[in-house]
């Protein structure tokens, strides 16, 4: 595991992709640090990473797009997963090998509220808890974008899927305020995502009569609670389309208050894709 | 050292390995022969771990593939049929990261690094970046990869591909001196190669075992005829007619005529030297022998009509459980015919 995050981290600096996305990070973090806090005074560093919090949408596809997708172009996952080291500890390798590079900007963001303590009083308490949340929030995009480049023979392919499903997690918010209707549509999109779900037990056991066993009891339980409680069906949809706003439980930490579901929410994501990430590579090896 | 069990591999209705069984004794140089599309680099993946079978068992050393991975991968170097390197790092670099992934100890690291570059020839190269290297040193980048962490078994999947000829004889070198400390595993579609390097043969054709034995064992096999090749001095009609009447000899055929010089091949049964009853006879006849020789049957007769001896069988047993996919292919067929009968027409 270490060679292989010891690898990956020299791989982003022995060409120019490291220093330029680096550069191009703190850049933008140094425009946004200058403008609102030097310039206009405020003594809170949270306001700043939360403009800053688009460049991630940025910043992580073209971080993690190399990850996996190279490694299958140019063949060389035949050498790591034919090599002893287990599936979950090159996968480890590579996400910390991104996530060190990110941690390198987020590094020189903490110097800021030092920085800023020159001017006048500085909160640390809450400009150093909105920097490990941003930090967190960074490495769940990460870890989305690293199973994304597993998906992909092809980085460039995984860098724009990496963008698009940020930026679906980024405009959620809105997305959300557009569906706040009825709960007939809600009923539709359960009714949808049961088809998929069955669809896809239905193709992976080679059966069809579990997919439609799935489907059947899915649908039993949907319109059941249509009919019984169709507010639930709403307040389910609306929070279904909450889990997916990647970005949003960050603004807590905006007003100045410590978020525990948002560190538990944060690092769940990354687990979970990291998991898919195992899986996906795992899968590859028995089709 | 390995045992091959009933191993399947199927992508989809295409059966890439069909039941392959063999068993691979340490310290022996194994070579996989069999055409393009035969199955050998699905075998290879399946042994190194790389990719898992649809049905059957592989053990290295004891040591099922599936059941303890780490444990099998670590008896095996495996260098795939496009060297996995990363371009972006020294020759040096590459083989200890290869060391540490096979989990080589950091103190023997230098040491196994130092020992590998020296026996595959790249002390030379090694502060060198992979990406400037040529295909041949590329390939013996990989080796060296292979040989990290002295594993029991090592497995080369078309060793001397793309390689210039010279290049490869130093590479098949390389793999006889390793056939002497390691069991090796090697696969190729080149005869001469595998009649060369090889203590043991191993045929494939269409997924499944068709032959095993030594180069020599494999060409006894093949029933038949040994061909007399000779040249004399004389009438055409002459030779030909003192070479028809020596006893055994079958298929007097002409093969060329100039300034006098008569060539022609002839059958002999297996096993017979009639070399010298066709000198006698030809120099009794008046036409003084200029050349003649036996052509020793080789693997490549073997090969040849060991492939040719499955291809319908196993054609047959592909299409056996599946007929309707076979249908839509057999209404196609005439198809192209009619097309290329139209153009002809149109022409």
């Amino acid at each position: 595991m270490i060679a292989i995050y010891k690898r990956d981290l020299k791989g982003f600096f022995t060409g120019m992709m490291g220093y330029v996305l680096l550069a191009f990070f703190l850049a933008v973090g140094g425009l946004y640090f200058t403008v609102m806090n030097l310039m206009s005074g405020y003594p809170d560093l949270s306001y700043t990473l939360y403009n800053n919090l688009f460049v991630l949408l940025v910043l992580v596809p073209l971080l993690t797009m190399r990850s996996f997708a190279e490694e299958r172009r140019a063949r060389t996952d035949q050498l790591l997963l034919t090599s002893p080291v287990p599936l979950w500890r090159i996968v480890l390798g590579k996400y910390l090998a991104v996530l060190s590079v990110f941690g390198m900007a987020v590094l020189v963001f903490a110097l800021y509220p030092l920085i800023m303590s020159r001017g006048g009083a500085v909160s640390y308490r809450q400009s150093y808890a909105a920097l490990l949340a941003f930090f967190l929030l960074g490495a769940a995009c990460i870890a989305i974008g690293v199973f994304l480049s597993s998906l992909n023979e092809n980085q460039i392919v995984a860098a724009v899927c990496s963008f698009f499903v940020l930026l679906l997690a980024y405009l959620m918010p809105s997305i959300q305020t557009l569906f706040t209707v009825g709960s007939a549509l809600a009923m539709g999109v359960f009714l949808v995502l049961a088809a998929l779900g069955a669809a896809y037990a239905g193709w992976h056991s080679r059966s069809w009569g579990l997919g439609l066993g799935v489907f059947t009891v899915c649908c039993a339980a949907i319109l059941v609670l249509f009919w019984l409680r169709s507010a639930a069906l709403t307040s389910a949809f609306s929070s279904l389309l909450g889990a997916l706003c990647l970005f949003s439980p960050f603004e807590k930490f905006v007003g100045g208050l410590f978020s525990l579901s948002a560190v538990v929410y944060y690092l769940s994501v990354t687990a979970l894709f990291l998991f898919f990430t195992c899986q996906t590579l795992e899968k590859r090896r028995w089709n | 050292m390995i045992e091959v069990q009933h191993l399947t591999k199927r992508y989809g209705s295409h059966l890439a390995v069909d039941d392959l069984s063999f068993f691979v004794q340490q310290g022996v140089i194994y070579g996989l022969l069999g055409p393009n599309g035969a199955g050998k680099s699905t075998t290879m993946n399946i042994l190194t771990g790389y990719i898992s079978a649809t049905s059957g068992t592989v053990t290295i050393d004891g040591h099922d593939v599936l059941e303890e991975p780490g444990e099998a991968r670590a008896c095996i170097g495996y260098l795939p049929e496009q060297p996995p390197l990363y371009p972006d790092m020294t020759v040096e670099e590459y083989l200890r990261f290869a060391a540490e992934l096979k989990g080589v100890r950091r103190a023997e690291r230098t040491s196994q690094v130092e020992k590998a570059m020296a026996r595959t020839g790249l002390e030379s190269v090694g502060r060198r970046l992979i990406r400037n290297l040529s295909k041949g040193y590329k390939q013996r980048v990989g080796l060296a990869g292979a040989l990290m962490g002295s594993p029991k078994v090592i497995i080369l999947d078309e060793p001397t591909v793309g390689l210039d000829p010279a290049q490869m004889i130093e590479i098949r070198a390389l793999i006889r001196d390793l056939g002497r400390t390691h069991t090796v595993i090697l696969s190729s579609h080149i005869l001469s190669e595998v009649q060369a390097v090889c203590d043991q043969v191993l045929i494939i054709a269409h997924g499944r075992l068709v032959a095993m034995g030594t180069p020599n064992e494999l060409a006894g096999r093949l029933e038949g005829h040994q061909t007399l090749t000779a040249t004399a001095q004389g009438e055409a009609a002459c030779v030909l007619a003192a070479a028809a009447g020596v006893e055994g000899l079958t298929d007097v055929t002409l093969t060329g005529e100039k300034d006098g010089e008569v060539s022609f091949t002839a059958n002999a049964p297996a096993g017979s030297d009639l070399r010298g009853a066709l000198s006698a006879a030809l120099a009794d006849a008046g036409c003084p022998v200029l050349a003649l020789g036996t052509a020793a049957v080789s693997l490549e007769d073997v090969f040849l009509q060991l492939v040719e001896e499955s291809a319908p069988e196993a054609a047959a047993k592909q299409a056996a459980p599946e007929p309707p996919a076979e249908a839509p292919e057999d209404s196609a067929r005439p198809e192209p015919e009619d097309r290329s009968s139209e153009e002809e027409n149109a022409e």
